[in-house]
């Protein structure tokens, strides 16, 4: 097991240079605004653009910028600063990620609670009412964009602008520390809406997973040895149908960031999906290279804990190969 | 010379009017202009709500309480009142940083005395301008100390330096003497004989322009001994960490940092109280205790919590039919702040086939301008133009006012395809029909309802016979390949301009002026280089007297709407929405916003 984390955190720290560079090409390869034209104002003087290139770098080769950039970061855990605010780049994503943090461990939660079980039920009553019911429900999820859906509860349900005003509406997101209960009541919405997309394709996933391995021959030798139909569910059908969710899992926390930025958006959450899309729109390169390299610390994080856990689930698994 | 707003001062916020295009910001106003003008054409009785909103000062307001202000945008990004020139900053810069002179809310067309102690004193045939520092205007948290002259010499002299990079400064103060080389550094032509007295010395008379170009940000003072080391920084922290003077400040922690504090870009900004602002050296009442801005919001859930809210603004301004709804059922909640802005669509007139003035004459009689009006929410956000002095600017009267030049292309707001036929031949295209070959390169802006407006240029261009290559990219895209003229780009139908304050020169210079073509991050899209209009600008520009340099510049206007370099077609009116409890004080010399220092809660 240790052998494996060790070799998995060197490619996972491979893996994001190899992230940070693409990102530095890609920038300077595809059409974008100047950033130092874009800092120093439209009509300013071919001078002032030039002393402002100057001041942010941007007139050393790309090759320097990027050694910089990785010198930086690596002995001195420093980003930089923002070309458009001056801010500090480490700052503005520590501003950030404890509201994306809480959209998006949060939404994991509800969309696994509301999943798991609705998958478990359909499979084990196929074709029912509930069963029809229930997938009928996540194809409509499915099918619905999150910015309309988002739109959509605000409107029923926002305590400002909601037909039926239950619960805090879009801004009034404030921190866990701050105030725990508000917190938690203005997340319920966004983890809702956020979470609903998901759970439809994990509930999904499990009923076509779990109707196959309760087919499986070893499922039909524990009916037979006279186990409990409850523990031969969850003790030998639900675990094994839960490998194909478990590896999702991992690839969903990076789609689960694109989705974010969309309701953040909707709900007016300050994190770091609005950090990357701003930084994107104004071309502000350090802060997208800091927000992309947080996405992919996220990911590689993700699956090294999937992996972990696919071992724990399958004992068939191995880590010390 | 004028060199330009910047990005940052891109027009119009959002839906309703966005982005225009350039730079524009700071800006413009209106009722007076109207009443001179003999008033607006639209909008029947909610003019009279409007003259009502626009006529008051909230005098008798309601002391207390927090303003909550919406939006979508973002302040900033850089709030360093050095460097800051969006439309959006200029609402709480102007309650934060006391400038030399001040718009009240209710007089677009003169600017008060704020931290001047009176009018200024202009001499030496207009190349030497001197102010008196008002006494008794304190810092706030942590300098604590009495305003001096030398804060308001610094304040300009950081504007010259590349950490700070105003945008502004080397056309306002570009002719200061000394000012060629400045870096942030000390300039010749700024001294301070004593503690409350500062003289600027031009090179060349341009005294009377820069003294109305003192109601901006950078005017405001930065105390030296704070500021030097957080400006020797790349880029300069001051903004993060800066003073104020106002009767407000940005909330910040003892040391002064107001980043992570009061300041979390892209997320919310807090306005408390400047213990150290002293009420009887302002005109600002100041009546709210706070201002809490939370940015990021959707912008159509944005205007119906304000609409449905309370206490609140909405500092976007909001799409079409968000208009449309608070205008049927929320009367009171908005009104519309005019001279906002002018809108055009620019021609290259620098390389064919826009460099013959017949064909863009043909264009300009094509376009249906009045349709693009109404993608964006029709007559109640804005006048069809006629040429480029909008109302509220010094020599829109003498512009012809809202009738304008009388030019035929610019007679049909709906188009007139056998006017534009007629000038087709009059180009040499018998046929009244492009005929030349080749495609022309259209960039406009993404999203609605700029992409609706270049569309529709884009088709006034194909009934014409040209076959086009329409681009719609996002805004800072957009003007970067506008303003940079080896980009080929032939028409950019997503322009326009916000004056800096009331001079006409802040509308036109910049925008045709053929100093202002840049290699790159040029503002005159048109690349309009006519000798007669430069020499015409360079003699306007120097001046002396309102009346003179308003006929001047209205001259100026008429030649370059005649040479139809670019299509001028909506004069903006600035939709602004509050909450039924809110009294929105209309801060009418920029684009239009509830003025933070006068308006109240009920």
């Amino acid at each position: 097991m240790a052998r494996f984390l060790v070799r998995r955190c060197l490619w996972g720290v491979v893996l994001l240079v190899l992230v940070s560079a693409a990102t530095f090409a890609i920038f300077y390869l595809l059409p974008s605004a100047d950033p130092a034209v874009l800092r120093a104002g439209r009509g300013a003087t071919p001078q002032t653009i030039a002393a402002v290139r100057h001041d942010l770098g941007l007139d050393r080769p790309v090759t320097a910028q990027y050694w910089h950039f990785l010198t930086q970061l690596v002995l001195h855990f420093d980003l930089g600063y923002s070309y458009t605010s001056g801010a500090p780049v480490s700052s503005l994503i520590a501003d950030g990620l404890p509201a994306t943090i809480s959209l998006a461990a949060g939404a994991i939660v509800v969309w696994l609670l509301v999943g798991i079980p609705l998958g478990i039920l359909s499979a084990l009553r196929p074709r029912s009412w509930f069963d029809r019911l229930a997938m009928g429900g996540a194809l409509v999820a499915l099918s619905a964009p999150v910015y309309w859906l988002g739109l959509v509860v605000l409107y029923l349900f926002a305590d400002d602008i909601g037909r039926w005003p239950l619960l805090p509406g879009a801004g009034s997101y404030v921190g866990l520390t701050r105030d725990p209960w508000h917190w938690l009541t203005a997340l319920v919405l966004p983890w809702l809406v956020l979470a609903s997309t998901f759970a439809a394709i994990y509930a999904r996933v499990l009923r076509t997973s779990l109707i196959e391995t309760m087919q499986e021959d070893y499922v039909r030798t524990a009916r037979a040895k006279g186990i409990s139909e409850r523990r031969v569910v969850l003790r030998h059908g639900v675990r094994n149908a839960l490998g194909p969710l478990v590896t999702l899992l991992g690839l969903d926390v990076g789609v689960l960031l694109g989705g974010a930025v969309l309701t953040e958006a909707v709900f007016g959450i300050p994190g770091i999906g609005r950090l990357n899309y701003t930084a994107i729109t104004t071309s502000d390169l350090p802060v997208i290279q800091g927000t992309v390299l947080l996405a992919a610390l996220f990911i590689v994080v993700a699956n090294i804990v999937v992996d972990v856990a696919y071992a724990l689930l399958d004992p068939r698994v191995r880590l010390d190969g | 010379m004028r060199s330009t707003p910047t990005f940052a001062r891109r027009l119009i916020p959002a839906a309703a009017c966005v982005a225009v295009a350039c730079a524009v910001s700071a800006c413009g106003s209106g009722s007076d202009s109207r009443a001179r003008t003999g008033g607006d054409t639209s909008g029947g009785g909610q003019d009279r709500q409007q003259q009502a909103v626009n006529a008051d000062n909230g005098a008798g307001g309601s002391r207390g309480g927090t303003l909550d202000v919406v939006s979508n945008q973002d302040v900033g990004p850089n709030i360093d009142p050095g460097y800051a020139y969006n439309g959006i900053d200029l609402a709480y810069l102007s309650v934060t940083q006391r400038t030399l002179y001040a718009y009240e809310p209710n007089h677009a067309d003169r600017a008060v005395p704020d931290l001047a102690d009176g009018e200024p004193q202009i001499t030496d045939g207009g190349k030497t301008l001197t102010v008196r520092i008002r006494p008794g205007v304190h810092f706030g948290p942590p300098v604590n100390r009495e305003v001096r002259a030398g804060d308001v010499k610094y304040a300009i002299e950081r504007g010259f330096n590349p950490h700070v990079a105003n945008p502004y400064a080397p056309g306002y103060y570009g002719d200061l003497v000394g000012a060629g080389r400045a870096t942030g550094g000390p300039i010749a032509g700024i001294a301070t004989p004593d503690a409350h007295t500062i003289v600027f010395h031009f090179a060349r008379p341009v005294a009377s322009l820069v003294q109305q170009a003192m109601i901006l940000p950078l005017d405001a003072p930065v105390p030296p001994e704070y500021a030097k080391p957080l400006d020797a920084k790349a880029p300069s922290q001051y903004g993060n960490n800066q003073v104020a003077t106002g009767p407000y400040m940005i909330a910040a922690d003892a040391k002064g940092k107001v980043l992570g504090n009061g300041y979390k870009p892209g997320s919310s900004l807090r306005l408390v109280r400047n213990p150290n602002w002293k009420a009887a050296t302002d005109f600002r009442p100041a009546y709210v205790d706070a201002v809490s801005w939370t940015m990021g919001a959707n912008p159509t859930v944005g205007a119906r919590q304000v609409l449905q809210g309370s206490h609140m603004y909405l500092a976007d301004a909001p799409s079409g039919p968000t208009i449309k709804l608070a205008y049927q059922s929320y009367r009171r909640q908005i009104v519309f702040s005019a001279g906002a802005g002018v809108r055009y669509v620019a021609l290259d007139t620098s390389k064919p086939p826009f460099d013959k003035v017949d064909l863009r004459r043909a264009v300009a009689a094509a376009l249906d301008r009045a349709q693009m009006r109404t993608v964006r929410g029709g007559p109640l956000i804005g006048e069809i133009a006629s040429h480029f002095l909008y109302p509220g600017v010094s020599g829109f009267a003498d512009a012809g006012a809202q009738q304008g030049f009388g030019f035929d292309f610019l007679a049909h707001p709906t188009g007139d395809a056998a006017l534009a036929k007629k000038y087709m031949q009059a180009a040499g295209y018998p046929s009244g029909t492009y005929t030349g070959g080749g495609s022309v390169l259209v960039v406009g802006t993404s999203g609605s309802p700029d992409d609706l407006d270049a569309q529709i240029v884009d088709r006034a261009l194909r009934s014409l016979g040209f076959k086009t290559r329409l681009r719609l990219l996002d805004q800072s895209a957009m003007h970067g390949l506008c303003g940079r003229p080896s980009a080929g780009v032939a028409v950019c139908p997503n322009l326009g301009w916000v004056r800096d304050f009331g001079d006409p020169q802040t509308v036109l210079d910049a925008s045709f002026n053929g100093a202002a073509i840049q290699p790159e991050g040029g503002t005159n899209a048109s690349q309009l280089n006519d000798p007669q209009i430069n020499r015409a600008m360079a003699k306007a520009e120097l001046t002396v007297g309102e009346a003179a340099r308003a006929k001047a510049w209205a001259e100026i206007d008429r030649m370059i709407t005649d040479s139809a370099a670019a299509i001028p077609w909506l004069w903006d009116k600035q939709p602004i929405l509050f909450s039924r409890d809110t009294q929105c004080v209309n801060a009418q010399w920029n684009q239009g916003y509830c003025d933070y220092a006068f308006s109240s809660l009920k």
